[in-house]
């Protein structure tokens, strides 16, 4: 019985033809019969077929390492001859006088690396670096943009003219659009802006805020009875943040006597106010107490109140007890809790006082009386209210 | 490229090749190395797995060469350069979780690139498996089958190497050991079958 290393023998001589001619028929014809043997002989075949492919796998490997390494090597003496021939003049010179070795010029290993690095994360880094600009860019729009609503006004506080809700303009728009069978006369559309204001004397001049009427168009006054008026502006005071509008149309007829009168000197510390205005669609009663006799950051033209006002407050009157005007509501800080400042109601009546000394033919007739003293706040505002009108800002 | 050195066209190349050139090899090699390692290194590779990949793809190539079994369509160019792209998406997909776009400075085409390196990778693993049996199998069998079949020593040259008293006796321990390495072989190859 022959073992399988026998058969290898027999295999290999067989394949590398050195079999005798009678060895080699018997072996082929016992191959043909016996399937067994015919599947040993191909495992042979394999065997020394795989390891002859392995061998000449890793002679070519070899070869091409080879080849790959005279490249590098003849690339390096081609990049740096120079560098090469400076080192070796070094290194005989430091032989000979045994100093310190010369900064060498040759790209160092960590600059190799980096610019490794470089290479294969560059796509990465240039997405990093523009997604990092393009959030530093937004955050600063977004927060310049966040700072203009913030702080729309001149006066470093925040400003109450109060503007009209979007929504509902689309929506009256869309109401219109629906309805547009019905054909309706075309309405005056609501105005972008609104604030408060109230008269000034008998004969149609009222006064505001100056912010209220910034970069206005036209401007419309509605009172109480939902009446309205066109006006104009005839002087306004950036610095004091007021404004003195005159009623131009022809069918006002005055506002009859006004029941108030204006103070001309200040008001003490811990006077208890109030205001009228329009925040909303109808008039808001509000009050509280004088808190400073200096307005945002030490302002002498204005009073700092402790009553909580909203947008649409500005421009409204603001009262002492007797029922004097002593203040023009302008503002308030965001930052403090129920800081709201007025401007005081002597610069109002200075500024009357140089327009009417400049002359131009007009006069102010302003109320001497006061019908209010005396009398409970309800009443006060039961007679006030006919005085405090919206004033509607078009741009 | 070399000074003084032949050129050679494609099908010069392909010949060469076949006859076992040395220099064709060296000079085809040199030729179209820039290429690839361009390729790779735009595509966040290093120098180093430049080399690698486009020895692979030079192997893949050489071998089909030598088993006479290329058809050649395409240009060895486009041909190294369609092997070495994939060779690269398949290394890069197992590097990392790369779902990213390959930049192609070269037009890619249709050359039967993809079936022969699927050929290659089967060849590929039968010789990883008669590299770990070889391993295994011990010595002296090792440095005896190494010698025969690696370093395509003769047998006389073993006999004296490994002191065996004549010939008969060094191919005798050689079919032993070529069995042994049968077993080890198979084995292992049927179980990465499975």
């Amino acid at each position: 019985m022959k073992t399988e290393a026998d058969y290898y023998a027999l295999f290999d001589a067989y394949r590398a033809g050195t079999l005798p001619d009678d060895e080699r028929t018997t072996l082929e014809r016992r191959l043909a019969a016996d399937p067994e043997l015919a599947q040993r002989l191909q495992e042979f075949e394999e065997l020394t077929g795989t390891l002859t492919a392995y061998g000449r796998r890793l002679a070519l490997r070899r070869k091409l390492h080879a080849i790959h390494a005279d490249m590098d090597a003849e690339q390096a003496v081609r990049l740096t001859p120079l560098a090469k021939i400076a080192e070796e003049d070094e290194r005989h010179e430091r032989f000979a006088s045994g100093q310190a070795p010369r900064p060498m010029l040759r790209i160092s290993r960590t600059e190799e690396k980096l610019r490794a690095f470089w290479n294969g994360h560059r796509a990465t880094m240039m997405v990093a670096a523009s997604v990092a600009i393009m959030a530093v860019f937004a955050t600063l729009l977004g927060l310049e943009w966040w700072r203009a609503s913030q702080k729309p006004s001149l006066y470093g506080y925040t400003v109450l003219r109060r503007e009209v809700e979007r929504i509902k303009r689309t929506q009256r728009s869309m109401n219109r659009t629906l309805n547009q069978i019905e054909a309706q006369p075309e309405r005056s559309n609501p105005g972008k802006f609104s604030g408060t204001g109230f008269a000034l004397t008998a004969d149609g001049y009222l006064v505001t805020s100056y912010h209220v009427i910034q970069g206005a168009d036209s401007l419309l006054i509605e009172g109480r009875d939902r009446q309205r008026f066109r006006a104009e502006p005839v002087f306004t005071d950036v610095a004091h943040d007021l404004a003195i509008l005159q009623i131009k149309d022809k069918t006002f007829k005055g506002f009859g006597r006004l029941p108030y009168s204006f103070k001309r000197g200040q008001s003490d510390l811990g006077e208890k106010v109030y205001t009228l205005g329009y925040p909303r669609e109808d008039l808001v009663f509000n009050d509280g107490s004088l808190s400073a006799r200096s307005g945002f950051e030490g302002d002498t033209g204005f009073y700092q109140i402790s009553i909580p006002v909203n947008p649409g407050n500005s421009g409204g009157p603001l009262l002492d007890d007797k029922g004097n005007l002593i203040g023009i509501i302008s503002g308030r800080q965001m930052d403090v809790q129920s800081a709201a400042f007025a401007t005081k109601s002597s610069y109002l009546m200075r500024l009357v006082d140089s327009l009417g000394a400049a002359g131009a033919g007009q006069s102010y007739n302003l109320p001497r009386t006061n019908q209010l003293a005396g009398t409970s706040r309800p009443q006060q505002i039961r007679k006030l209210q006919d005085y405090v009108f919206v004033v509607k800002v078009y741009e | 490229m070399g000074k003084g050195q032949p050129t050679y066209t494609d099908e010069e190349f392909v010949a060469a090749i076949r006859r076992d050139d040395d220099r064709a090899l060296a000079q085809l090699y040199r030729l179209h190395f820039p290429m690839i390692s361009h390729y790779v290194l735009q595509n966040s590779g290093t120098e180093d797995e430049a080399k690698d990949v486009y020895q692979e793809g030079v192997m893949v190539f050489y071998e089909k060469v030598r088993e006479g079994s290329l058809e050649l369509s395409c240009q060895i160019k486009t041909y190294l350069y369609a092997v070495c792209r994939r060779l690269w998406l398949k290394r890069l997909t197992e590097k990392t979780r790369y779902g990213g776009r390959l930049d192609d400075h070269e037009p890619y085409l249709e050359t039967g690139a993809e079936a022969d390196l699927e050929v290659a990778e089967e060849r590929d693993r039968q010789l990883g498996t008669m590299s770990q049996a070889l391993e295994r199998i011990g010595e002296p069998c090792r440095s005896l089958l190494e010698g025969f079949y690696l370093l395509d020593k003769s047998m006389q040259q073993l006999t004296a190497e490994f002191g065996y008293t004549n010939a008969d006796n060094a191919k005798n321990q050689k079919y032993k050991c070529l069995v042994r390495l049968k077993k080890l072989f198979f084995s292992q190859y049927q179980e990465h079958e499975t």
